[in-house]
């Protein structure tokens, strides 16, 4: 059954978007992001459906599209380069068999990146992308919220629409996605045009941030911890009354902590209490691997990469009171842990170990430049106080903040190649070279090069007759 | 029920946008922009930086 309704929602939009070609892209994104394939059960797996609807993506774009409006910028040519020096380590990967496997779905999330900024021409589209992306996001995050409101939580253990440790459906990664959305559902809420900022859309706004909030405690990942305070120091730059704010948010914290599970307190405690954390000693032993690694291999081990680390650390024991068969060593004597394969748990690292220290840069410079680009974008808009660009400097800001968040939350989690990460630099770029182009037709010229302008046209008319 | 509940709601939302956008006229294409205000003094330009040049530069431009 529910195959069948998938299938016809498919074609539903399908047939929509042969309407209008562009929605073959906003198709794709949805496919990409919530995986009806992986939601139903046999139907949808049978047939290549991302292929087929990128295909009619960048067909559409080829047959409808004005290429007069289409413009790169150098964050796109790097994108390019990443996409390129990806397919080399590939073909020099240490471990060869797991490099391909990742490159199998990289390299389409990095084309299609690289597609979107071609597409993304106008203001409503790039809207439009914007609420793709959070709607469907928003599949996994109200099951997520409502769950976890219904005391389904746990580590491990919030099953978010199927039993699925990979990709979006896993904790940490959702859980920092989903703080990552909030400044673009609050974008929507106040300046969406699609679905106008009514008393409807900004409840179910509020409704949808406070299920973001509710995540990282059903998942109980502490990455999503990070990123609530990191969205809340954000948020503090433009906040009309800051003492105010900072008041409202500590009487929150206050007023939610009785009410969040003792396991997710207890779990909050291990981020200060690391020496006796299995979790955060290990990733601090992996990232001293890596370091390493990177010295034998500036260049990159290609992906997947980690499989080859062999770990051994020291860590003070801690008894779990829950664990009755925990009765084998006392509380805080050594023992001696020893791992291997365990992944890079940092994209940071996961770029230097994959990607060597050329790929690690060429991603920095994506992703920090994303950050100062937005910035330039931001102060010029707010100086600029045209009426019919007010949208513009709050759209570089929620940008700008996403981004933030999701480069302190993948300190923590290997998610340097999250498509949904991509889509959110495509939008960068998308809206950079839009207004670039939006500022030059609007851009005052003097009447004396107009009436040049005029008479050059004339005479070029004349010329032609 | 609460998965079906969660699919249901954020698809249906998906296919109205989906809707609302194949009625739009500004989706593919966009009225040209109202035209910049004519700068308040000789040679004042905005930069990407959004500071207006000052006289100094604009004079040694």
């Amino acid at each position: 059954m529910r195959d069948l309704v998938f299938v016809a929602y498919v074609a539903a939009i399908l047939l929509l978007a042969f309407k209008r070609p562009f929605i073959f892209t906003l198709v794709y994104a949805y496919i990409d992001i919530c995986s009806p394939q992986r939601l139903s059960y046999f139907m949808l797996n049978s047939v290549p459906l991302s292929l087929i609807v990128f295909g009619l993506a960048v067909l559409g774009f080829l047959v409808s599209d004005d290429k007069q409006n289409v413009r790169v910028s150098p964050r796109w040519a790097l994108l390019v380069v990443l996409l390129i020096y990806c397919g080399y380590t590939t073909t020099v990967a240490v471990e060869p068999v797991a490099a391909l496997e990742k490159w199998a779905w990289v390299w389409k999330a990095l084309v299609f990146a690289a597609f979107l900024p071609l597409t993304l021409t106008t203001r409503l589209r790039i809207e439009a992308l914007m609420l793709t992306m959070v709607l469907c996001v928003s599949a996994l995050i109200v099951t997520g919220g409502i769950k976890t409101l219904a005391g389904g939580g746990g580590y491990g253990v919030l099953v978010l629409l199927i039993y699925d440790n990979s990709g979006l459906f896993e904790g940490s990664i959702i859980s920092c996605v989903a703080i990552t959305v909030i400044p673009l559902i609050i974008w929507l809420a106040k300046h969406g045009t699609i679905f106008k900022p009514d008393w409807r859309v900004k409840g179910y706004a509020l409704a949808l941030i406070f299920s973001c909030m509710l995540i990282p405690v059903g998942t109980q990942a502490r990455t999503g911890l990070i990123c609530i305070a990191v969205l809340g120091i954000l948020l503090l730059r433009f906040v009309k009354y800051r003492l105010v704010y900072l008041g409202a948010i500590a009487l929150l914290g206050a007023v939610s902590i009785p009410f969040l599970p003792a396991s997710m307190t207890q779990r909050a405690e291990t981020i200060k209490d690391y020496k006796q954390d299995e979790s955060a000693y290990t990733r601090i032993a992996i990232w001293q691997w890596t370091w390493e690694f990177a010295k034998t291999h500036p260049m990159g081990g290609g992906f997947s990469s980690y499989l080859q680390n062999r770990i051994q650390y020291d860590i003070k024991h801690k008894q779990d009171p829950n664990n009755p068969y925990d009765d084998y060593m006392e509380e805080g004597e050594t023992k001696q842990i020893v791992d291997a394969g365990r992944a890079f748990h940092s994209s940071y690292f996961e770029m230097l170990g994959e990607q060597g220290y050329p790929g690690l840069v060429i991603w920095l410079i994506i992703h920090v430049g994303g950050i100062w680009r937005m910035e330039m974008l931001s102060r010029l808009y707010r100086r600029r106080k045209r009426e019919d660009e007010e949208w513009v400097a709050p759209l570089a800001t929620a940008l700008q903040n996403a981004h933030i968040i999701y480069l302190v939350g993948c300190l923590f989690v290997g998610i340097a190649f999250q498509p949904f990460v991509y889509m959110l630099v495509a939008l960068q770029i998308s809206l950079d070279t839009y207004l670039a182009r939006r500022r030059k037709e609007a851009a005052w010229r003097p009447i004396k090069s107009l009436r040049l302008h005029a008479n050059s046209s004339d005479g070029k008319a004349a010329a032609a007759v | 029920m609460i998965d079906n509940f969660s699919i249901l709601l954020s698809h249906g939302w998906l296919i109205f946008a989906f809707w609302m956008l194949t009625r739009s006229e500004t989706l593919d294409r966009e009225p040209p922009p109202p035209l910049d205000a004519e700068p308040d003094g000789f040679g004042k330009r905005q930069t990407l930086r959004g500071k207006p040049r000052s006289k100094e530069s604009a004079a040694d431009a």
